[in-house]
């Protein structure tokens, strides 16, 4: 999700008027959902939509662009639904190494930005492999976990 | 209509088979390596590696502190009878290790002096991580009474009674050693890190060799031993052991277990990283407190959201493989004298010793003869053919009469 596109929505006469029209049938409009490709990897579950994107130092990122391993990263996180921005919680985010039997050897914490929006910090894949991210979202009582694989390198 | 072969199209498809089978040996500049393992060798480089100063150090690659650093390292009178120094146990003939396989100092210690070379690159200090910065690391041994048994009225007292340090001092820190004993005994360590992170190890025939292989150089890959190359294939596959030695200085800088005993003789046990976290997290000196100098605590980030678990006990640092010819014995408790014995404790690794909730991927990897030689001339490539030199210290400081 980027700001500038916040922007270029938010001062279009006809797209403040669709907002408010959707906010009125259902979530909260937001130019941030749906996500698009600038979000991330987007996974789903029913009519949740959550997009990931890593948040690396310049100097960690890998030749082919994936999580590189045993480096600190923060995640950026939007939640979506049908109607727009999702008023769930993000209330929990980790990661596993399923062949290992182990997760990470840090506990993130979850900061909420607002809009559906939130700031996952303290991930670390301290192995190369296959890492599981593991997502919880709760609107309500129901809690929904969505999964993603990702590699380390 | 049907197509029949002529002998020109036979000897075509032919050769086309030959090409399409011979590619990945091509693509691999004829050394035998998959593309993805020519990728993860290609990841152990380059070296040396970047390296930023320490923001929680403010003296962090000063040159007068360095200088200052390096006197204190040979400082016996830190000590409490004024006979240890950190150099006693970190030797720099040794790789800045003592060949012993447990540390003496004023006392016998049961845990392996660590080779300082290339030190500034790690995340965690010491078998256990208690520390999460080098000069903090540094101050532990000044104050453990089996180490030197010193103390921050000791330090701060020869700090100011010796014109020649206190001389330093005040050109490494801006100002006379008047700060409080426990402040002077932070700045000391400080001073001690920043000529520790000048210890860096050159590059190694491994590194030649991969070097070559980035920039397609037959000729200079084909000088780095076919035994050696067994070896990394080893290191790469079978063995798995790139997953934990991994990167430029072939660690995780994390923990692990890996099986070697934790039992402590006459009696007792080392927890490990378990109880590294604990003295971390008590430790007025770890990043999250006020002697960190990074305002922003921005350098904190591992010590602030460390998930202690219950497999940490036992568990021990993974190791950086450079500079090993050096630093013999092995394992935290330097049970092992050579490093055919660490080959062969990974070949015959014994499963009943590992944590029931610990890592699922050790098994034992059962090598020939001749495959844990070629491991063992893997292991050795990655060391310098030569103790490196103690560095010089650096140019542009006045002198101290």
């Amino acid at each position: 999700m980027n700001k500038s596109r916040r922007r270029r929505h938010g001062v279009s006469v006809s797209g403040m008027l669709a907002a408010l029209a959707l906010v009125a049938t259902a979530g909260v409009a937001n130019a941030a959902c749906p996500p698009n490709d600038d979000d991330g990897t987007v996974i789903n579950k029913g009519d949740l939509l959550l997009a990931f994107k890593p948040l690396l130092k310049a100097d960690s990122v890998s030749k082919a662009q994936r999580i590189p391993m045993a480096r600190h990263f923060a995640l950026d996180v939007q939640l979506c639904d049908r109607g727009g921005v999702s008023g769930a919680q993000l209330t929990k985010a980790d990661a596993s190494m399923p062949a290992h039997k182990h997760g990470m050897n840090y506990r993130p914490t979850i900061k909420p930005l607002g809009d559906g929006r939130f700031r996952v910090d303290g991930m670390m894949f301290h192995m190369a492999g296959r890492w599981q991210l593991a997502f919880e979202v709760q609107a309500g009582k129901e809690i929904t976990r969505l999964t993603h694989d990702v590699q380390a390198d | 209509m049907t197509f029949r072969p002529t002998e020109h199209h036979s000897g075509r498809r032919i050769l086309a088979t030959l090409l399409f089978l011979l590619a990945p040996a091509a693509a691999a500049g004829t050394d035998g390596f998959s593309a993805g393992e020519l990728e993860r060798i290609a990841s152990h480089g380059p070296w040396p590696t970047e390296w930023m100063r320490d923001p929680g150090n403010r003296v962090s690659a000063n040159a007068a502190a360095i200088h200052l650093g390096h006197r204190l390292f040979f400082e016996p009178r830190l000590s409490a009878n004024g006979r240890v120094a950190c150099a006693t146990c970190h030797d720099p003939a040794r790789g800045f290790q003592d060949g012993r396989a447990t540390a003496r100092g004023l006392a016998d210690g049961t845990r392996n002096t660590p080779g300082l070379f290339d030190v500034r690159h790690q995340r965690w200090f010491g078998w256990d991580g208690g520390h999460d910065n080098l000069w903090s690391a540094s101050l532990r041994p000044i104050l453990d009474q089996r180490e030197m048994g010193g103390s921050a009225t000791r330090s701060a007292a020869l700090l100011r009674g010796s014109a020649a340090l206190a001389c330093h001092y005040r050109q490494a820190f801006g100002k006379a050693p008047k700060a409080t004993d426990p402040d002077l005994l932070v700045n000391v360590a400080k001073a001690i890190a920043s000529w520790q992170e000048t210890l860096a190890s050159p590059p190694t025939a491994f590194d030649r060799f991969r070097d070559a292989l980035e920039r397609k150089d037959d000729a200079a890959a084909a000088t780095y031993p076919a035994a050696a190359r067994r070896g990394l294939k080893i290191f790469l596959g079978r063995g798995q052991c790139s997953t934990c030695h991994a990167g430029p200085l072939f660690t995780n800088g994390e923990f692990g277990d890996i099986g070697v005993p934790f039992f402590i003789k006459p009696a007792g046990v080392d927890p490990g990283r378990q109880g590294g976290i604990k003295r971390l997290l008590a430790s007025p000196y770890n990043l999250l407190g006020a002697h960190n100098d990074d305002a922003t605590k921005g350098n904190a980030t591992g010590t602030r959201y460390l998930r202690p678990e219950h497999r940490n006990f036992g568990e021990f640092k993974v190791p950086t493989l450079r500079n090993l010819t050096l630093t013999a014995p092995y394992m935290h408790n330097g049970s092992l004298a050579t490093l055919r014995d660490v080959v062969r404790h990974y070949s015959e690794l014994d499963e009943d010793r590992l944590h029931t909730d610990g890592e699922r991927i050790l098994k034992p990897l059962n090598l020939s003869e001749a495959e844990s030689a070629d491991l063992v001339a893997f292991l050795e490539s990655l060391s310098p053919e030569a103790a490196p030199p103690t560095p010089v210290e650096p140019p542009g400081v006045a002198a101290c009469r």
